[in-house]
């Protein structure tokens, strides 16, 4: 057994590392304030490849792992919470169900402007009326010579305002349930769809989260995305695999708060002595770091399995289950530990603490991973 | 062109150190190690340099043990073609003569135009081995380059002098260059090229032959600086009874006054 990063993936994590401090972390706040990520910095980051981090090289991307993948979103979210899941929402949930279900004419025909961020991905699932119920999608498609027509709305789609490239789920006929889920890649600048809405978030605020509408909009028969009624199948291991991503931006949003705890403790003197040096503060830091260290054996662990092709669906929710919960602890300890100032915007914790909430609940709540955990132990 | 560019890892500055048990250098453990920063600029400037010309080629060397592989393989994401690794495990107990002996065995036989590295290391900070290596291979030598330039077969250097002012060198080729803080900003290794330096060549060559060379200063000690004596303040009673108490402390606790 070997704890230890790969010299490439410690070269990787480093050099991510010295970027995000450069490039990412001394524009966090605005990013935050302004609710928007700079077209510049998209640029830059699709220059390092971080569009494409793990998918093949004759599709535009990197060609690294999944582990990589893992570090890469960490320690952007250690910076900015926003961008984690920008690269994570892109990766996971377009770039993931594209190269796991496409057809090579597929792969080639829409992959490489996604790794080259020329086009930022999203997936469209969620809907008012289903949402941890994605058997509930009433989305609807109809087939029409060599096109399939698709009507409804989708709500709370990170990415979406981006207008890129997205992973669209319809029903053929919502009394079908499940069985009647298909997935289609959808060009979102086409004719038909309409962002409704840019919600107003507590945290993650740089990114996009958007509410479509989809008036007749016509998709080519070429992008039916896997088979005719598997969308169910696609969506559920999308997910598996986006857990991963969320729970690494859950352990950099955990990682970012302990760091800047950490410093501040013994920075701040009060009663002529550092914050660390007080008892009540040192078990705060040993808990919070337990708890991380926790996280990152799980989600390291996650993604191992994945680049080895086992099984990972109840580690995937474990390490998005803990790593979320980890972040939510963490990021609410760095704030008591900056009393006051951690209250105020001026210090990075309190970006940090809004941003950890949603962790918990997007790519499926944490109650959907007990569900799923439990189902493989009990079943 | 043939260019090499000579590289070292060294521990994360802001690391606490602590003296190996033998006292001669410090303890590897629990330490973090990356590019000597100096050597990054050598990296870039020689990456810049390879890039002009598509039919040069670009080597990068180090000596010491199998963690400086991470600097090669981070050296060639950033876009040397090739990497020279000479392992020792116990570089640290070679003197600066010899690492340079190790390095011109290597360069003589390889023809190099152009040879880049930092103008120090961060740990032991001699900067011997940019002009050692040229003094043993015969090449000019500029060092503390903050500029550089080529045009055919002469180098043109910037280099900072004492007190800010600048100079400008030219240097015939073939030369070492030593580089310096300003010359230029080093690239970040791309996720592509990440993956892309996996496939280039790692050549490891054996130290004993390339150099001989017995060391010429070694490394006697390594210690933490002795930690000073508290301060102490003197309070209470008049001007003259506190001057008279801290005359009292200075002869009898220094050498300042003698009784």
């Amino acid at each position: 057994m070997n704890f230890e990063l790969t010299q490439d993936q410690k070269i990787l994590r480093d050099s991510v590392r010295d970027f995000v401090e450069k490039e990412i972390k001394p524009i966090a706040a605005k990013i935050d304030e302004e609710h928007r990520i700079p077209q510049e910095l998209t640029a830059k980051m699709a220059e390092m490849g971080f569009f494409g981090s793990y998918i093949p090289e004759k599709y535009g991307g990197a060609g690294l792992d999944a582990m990589s993948y893992a570090l890469l979103v960490e320690e952007v979210s250690k910076a900015c919470a926003s961008n984690g899941v920008y690269i994570s929402a892109h990766t996971s949930l377009c770039c993931d169900p594209l190269l796991n279900f496409g057809t090579e004419e597929q792969k080639l025909k829409w992959l490489p402007d996604l790794t080259s961020g020329k086009k930022i991905g999203c997936i469209l699932l969620t809907e008012s009326d289903a949402g941890s119920d994605v058997a509930s999608i009433a989305t609807s498609y109809k087939r029409d010579g060599d096109h399939f027509v698709i009507n409804g709305t989708k709500m709370f789609i990170t990415n979406g305002g981006c207008r890129g490239t997205g992973i669209l789920f319809a029903t053929k006929d919502k009394a079908l349930g499940h069985k009647g889920l298909s997935a289609f890649i959808v060009d979102l600048s086409s004719p038909g769809v309409t962002v409704m809405k840019e919600e107003n978030k507590m945290g993650i605020r740089g990114t996009s989260t958007a509410a479509f509408a989809f008036d007749n909009l016509k998709v080519p028969a070429e992008n039916l995305l896997g088979e005719e009624g598997k969308g169910f199948k696609i969506a559920m291991e999308t997910l598996n695999g986006g857990r991963i991503g969320i729970a690494a931006q859950a352990l950099g949003i955990a990682g970012g708060a302990f760091g800047r705890a950490l410093e501040y403790s013994k920075q701040r003197k009060q009663f002529g002595k550092p914050l660390c040096a007080f008892q009540s503060v040192q078990f705060k830091l040993a808990e919070m770091y337990a708890r991380i260290e926790q996280a990152k054996l799980l989600v390291y662990k996650a993604a191992w399995m994945k680049d080895a092709h086992v099984n990972y669906s109840t580690e995937s929710a474990m390490c998005k289950m803990c790593a979320s919960e980890a972040a939510t602890y963490v990021t609410k300890e760095a704030v008591q530990i900056h009393g006051g100032y951690g209250y105020i915007a001026d210090y990075e914790v309190e970006r940090m603490f809004r941003d950890a909430k949603i962790t918990e609940i997007y790519e499926g709540t944490n109650e959907m991973q007990r569900i799923v955990i439990s189902k493989a132990l009990v079943s | 062109m043939k260019i090499l560019v000579c590289i070292k890892q060294i521990p994360d500055m802001a690391s606490k150190f602590k003296p190996n048990a033998a006292g001669s250098w410090f303890s590897e453990a629990d330490l973090a190690f990356r590019m000597n920063e100096y050597d990054e600029y050598a990296v870039e400037e020689a990456v810049k340099l390879r890039e002009k010309d598509p039919a040069s080629e670009l080597a990068v060397l180090s000596v010491g043990p199998a963690r400086v592989v991470e600097a090669l393989k981070k050296a060639l994401a950033m876009g040397c073609d090739r990497a020279v690794h000479v392992p020792d495990e116990e570089a640290y107990r070679k003197d600066p003569w010899q690492i340079a002996s190790i390095i011109a065995g290597y360069a003589k036989k390889g023809n190099f135009d152009i040879i880049f590295t930092g103008m120090q290391s961060q740990d032991r900070g001699s900067a011997q081995i940019g002009p050692l290596l040229a003094g043993m291979l015969g090449f000019s030598c500029v060092t503390t380059a903050i500029g550089f330039s080529l045009e055919g077969r002469t180098a043109t250097a910037k280099r900072e002098l004492e007190g800010g002012a600048k100079g400008v060198v030219k240097a015939a080729l073939p030369a070492v260059i030593t580089c310096q803080l300003g010359l230029n900003t080093p690239r970040y290794p791309t996720l592509p090229n990440i993956m892309k330096a996996k496939k280039k060549e790692i050549a490891v060559l054996n130290a004993a032959e390339l150099s001989s060379e017995a060391a010429l200063a070694g490394t006697e000690k390594f210690y933490a600086p002795v930690k000073k004596g508290t301060g102490l303040v003197l309070e209470g009673g008049d001007a003259a009874a506190l001057a008279g108490k801290l005359i009292d402390v200075l002869k009898e606790k220094t050498t300042v006054l003698r009784g």
